[in-house]
């Protein structure tokens, strides 16, 4: 009590920064964006992206298929690739994100069993590898008959990646878009069976 | 007979002795770095609470609850009447009647002894009033129960009515209460059985206030209080102040107004001829405004939306629309016989300290020569032989976001002198040689993009007050977010918090508890105006107790009197005190100043309100041109 009583007798004010309550709300409950979508397309012809440099984050050789009417793509396990031949392509997956922060995954088409790619899938190609480095855009132009890719001149600041493996990200990206049975929907409708 | 104001709150409760108070705890917050690291319970007045100890041993020596009754004239200092004052501890009572208060305070007022008032800037008026020396530890329960409700509805509002109710405790209805001070505010002489009822409604507002003590002391955090309480001792003396005033033009402007409206209309209104009369026809507004492609908001309904705001903030963005804002405003909201004036041409209001939910002072729109017509500002002038200088913090929400936030670039554009200029080129929108004359189109937009984050703006206003579409306000919006990312990381932490926990709070306690219907705009830029507030007090704070005549405080800025001879001086010594308290709110992080001083017989004038008051004032000479013909 003693003490207590030194304290306040002493001028409050003298040294007001023992007074001063902390401002940076770092201890409050702890609140993290959770990442539960995670759509697998191209880029929009407006966005610049980048691609995750890191070889660990991409998947390669990956097979999807891609059911347009639905505008659906799924991932199929090496497994069932081999029993549905022809239903599918063959892609590389980059794990892509937009100046505004949103992260997808980028599908590359690979060369096909002949090794010819043509210049729509080289173009992609070369627009993903250029992306690890710098901010691009890419849009498609029929006259080329290929992706025009456009560098960012700014020196724009790097991007933030989500804290997740690209295992976590990929099984958000198709987690009910896995085909990995043979009695999947998707299979069973391949095979006409429903 | 003059019009007698009793300045007073709404006050009274009925009790008996209630003046030995040695049952009541008192939450002890001992000054202590580690608070610093704590945070503030919901269900306390803000501040870690370390101990329960009673009021008997709270550290002071004697504890003075106390209340005047008073009058005061528009415009004039308060004029004490009576005084009730009750030493909780020993039951020491004192009745003093006006004719009896003496040279010196009838009870001590030096650090060691706790002077508790509600609203105790009214009390520490009477002291200036009396010449009385200033209490030096002031606990105003009013700051205190503000803090303790800020943000949620108090059914009976801030008075001290108000706060006894609130607690459960007896009070006096209000018509007794309005009896009362009737018989206050008809101003003397008082019969000797009137006397008694006076002095008897003083000591029922002494017992209110005590037993208000009883039930608010477990949760007050007692240092941070008192650093409030210091507050109010400022107030009161720049309340007593005022701002100089030119009342000889004040005097002409009330007496010519009504006759120069309608030629201030016609002259204003030729270039948009919108006025039917003195009518303000919306339809015409509406054609104005196609005639000349400005794209105006609009209410739900369709309508064009006419507030005050809207024009304010459309005549940044549009300056043609600007005579037409100040004339709307002028002939709206103007009444001049409220601006209080007294006789030695000061305007005195109160500053309803601690008002505002940021903390803020919340004084008078009319009352008050700082009220929303900025050209009226051309009416401060400073007596013969002084000087006065309008001295505000540099871009100070801005400095306020960047050192709580601890965005390192933000501070580092805050340090380069022009933050607009610095943000713009941090997101290489312009080059690192720009400045302010080579990208002045650039730095405005970039301007008006760090303002619209302050302000909680979205994509859409912005593009209006930039007058570009859209997606250019969302470019800038998204160039904000994407520089300054630790600012917008605290931000987030910000809104989490309060709607976590339910409350935010300054760096020295000042609380706002999260209402039913949160706004998150007005929670992130708690911090940014309830420091800053905090900032503002504490500069006062400082400035007066070094003698220094501050005459108002202005949001971000203070106005200060003094002799010519020491006008600079006094002018460095506020700058000082400012830098001051930024380095103390923000934790050593320096806010800078300007200053703009007008020396007598100059008059201060707002730039926004220049064209206005030059209109006026060539009209008003016409009129007086005329009458002497």
């Amino acid at each position: 009590m003693t003490d207590v009583k030194k304290n306040l007798t002493a001028n409050p004010f003298n040294n007001l920064s023992t007074l001063r309550l902390d401002q940076s709300y770092a201890d409050t409950v702890g609140v993290k964006k959770l990442l539960t979508t995670v759509p697998v397309r191209k880029p929009g012809r407006q966005d610049f992206v980048r691609v995750h440099p890191d070889q660990k984050y991409r998947l390669t050789p990956a097979a999807i298929i891609e059911v347009k009417e639905d505008r659906e793509v799924y991932l199929v396990t090496p497994d069932m690739a081999q029993a549905l031949p022809g239903e599918f392509s063959l892609v590389t997956l980059y794990l892509t994100i937009t100046r505004q922060g949103v992260i997808h995954l980028w599908p590359v088409k690979l060369s096909g069993p002949n090794g010819k790619q043509n210049e729509w899938h080289r173009s992609a190609a070369e627009a993903a590898e250029r992306a690890m480095k710098k901010w691009v855009r890419v849009t498609s132009s029929m006259s080329l008959g290929a992706y025009e890719i456009f560098e960012a001149s700014g020196d724009l600041p790097e991007p933030v990646w989500p804290d997740l493996s690209f295992e976590e990200i990929v099984e958000i990206a198709f987690r009910e878009r896995l085909v990995d049975r043979g009695d999947h929907p998707l299979v069973q409708r391949l095979l006409g069976a429903v | 007979m003059a019009e007698f104001l009793v300045c007073r709150r709404p006050t009274n409760l009925v009790g008996g002795d209630t003046a030995c108070e040695n049952g009541v705890a008192a939450r002890i917050n001992v000054p202590d770095p580690n608070h610093a690291r704590k945070d503030l319970s919901a269900s306390h007045g803000g501040g870690a609470i370390d101990e329960v100890v009673p009021l008997d041993l709270l550290p002071f020596s004697e504890i003075w609850a106390v209340d005047f009754e008073f009058g005061a004239r528009a415009g004039e200092n308060l004029e004490p009447v009576c005084l009730v004052a009750w030493e909780l501890r020993n039951g020491r009572k004192l009745h003093l009647w006006r004719d009896e208060f003496g040279a010196a305070s009838p009870y001590p007022t030096g650090p060691d002894v706790l002077f508790v008032a509600y609203y105790a800037s009214a009390e520490i008026g009477c002291h200036l009033a009396l010449g009385w020396p200033l209490p030096e530890r002031v606990l105003d329960l009013f700051t205190e129960f503000r803090n303790c409700t800020n943000g949620v509805p108090t059914s009976n509002g801030n008075g001290l009515l108000g706060a006894l109710a609130y607690h459960g405790l007896d009070s006096i209805g209000t018509i007794e209460k309005d009896e009362m001070r009737d018989l206050v505010l008809r101003g003397g002489p008082w019969s000797a059985a009137e006397r008694a009822m006076i002095l008897d409604y003083c000591e029922s507002d002494v017992a209110a206030l005590a037993r208000l003590s009883r039930a608010m002391l477990p949760n007050i955090d007692l240092p941070r209080a008192l650093l409030r309480g210091r507050y109010m001792t400022a107030a009161a003396q720049i309340e007593r102040n005022g701002v100089p005033i030119d009342t000889t033009t004040l005097a002409n402007l009330k007496r010519y107004w009504s006759d120069i409206q309608d030629q201030l209309i016609a002259d204003i209104d030729a270039n948009y001829s919108v006025y039917e009369g003195r009518t303000f026809k919306a339809d015409r507004f509406a054609a104005w405004l196609a005639r000349n492609k400005i794209a105006w908001p609009k209410l739900d309904s369709g309508r064009l939306d006419l507030s005050d705001d809207t024009f304010r903030q459309m005549a940044r963005a549009c300056p043609s629309v600007a005579p037409l804002r100040e004339l709307r405003s002028a002939l709206s909201q103007m009444r001049l016989s409220d601006l209080q004036v007294g006789s030695d041409g000061r305007n005195r209001t109160m500053l309803s300290a601690f008002q505002a939910r940021t903390g803020r002072n919340q004084p008078s729109n009319t009352k008050f020569i700082f009220g929303p017509s900025v050209w009226l500002r051309g009416l401060i002038q400073p007596p013969s032989g002084y000087g006065i200088a309008y001295i505000d913090w540099e871009q100070q929400e801005f400095g306020i976001a960047a050192a709580l936030s601890g965005d390192p670039l933000m501070m580092e554009a805050y340090r380069s002198g022009d933050p607009y200029l610095a943000f713009a080129k941090q997101a290489h929108a312009a080059p690192p040689e720009a400045t302010k004359a080579t990208h002045k189109a650039v730095r405005d937009q970039f301007k008006e993009c760090v303002l619209a984050v302050q302000y909680g703006m979205g994509a859409e206003a912005l593009a209006q007050r930039i007058g570009q579409p859209p997606i250019c306000a969302r470019e800038l919006l998204r160039l904000h977010r994407e520089t300054y990312r630790i600012f917008w990381a605290w931000s987030d932490r910000v809104e989490t918090h309060a709607m976590l926990k339910g409350s935010l709070h300054t760096v020295f306690g000042w609380r706002i508890q999260v209402p039913e219907k949160a706004n998150a705009r007005a929670l992130r830029n708690f911090p940014m105006q309830a420091n800053g507030a905090e900032m503002l007090r504490l500069a006062c704070c400082i400035g007066t107790e070094q003698g220094i005549e501050i005459c108002a405080p202005v949001h971000d800025a203070v106005l200060i009197c003094a002799p010519l001879d020491r006008l600079d001086a006094d002018v460095a010594r506020m700058q000082a005190a400012m830098r001051e308290a930024s380095r103390i709110v923000l934790n050593g992080f320096e806010l800078g100043t300007d200053a703009k001083i007008v020396r007598s017989p100059d008059r201060y004038m707002d730039g926004r309100g220049t064209v206005m008051w030059d209109r006026v004032m060539k009209r008003i000479d016409e009129q007086r041109q005329g009458a002497k013909q």
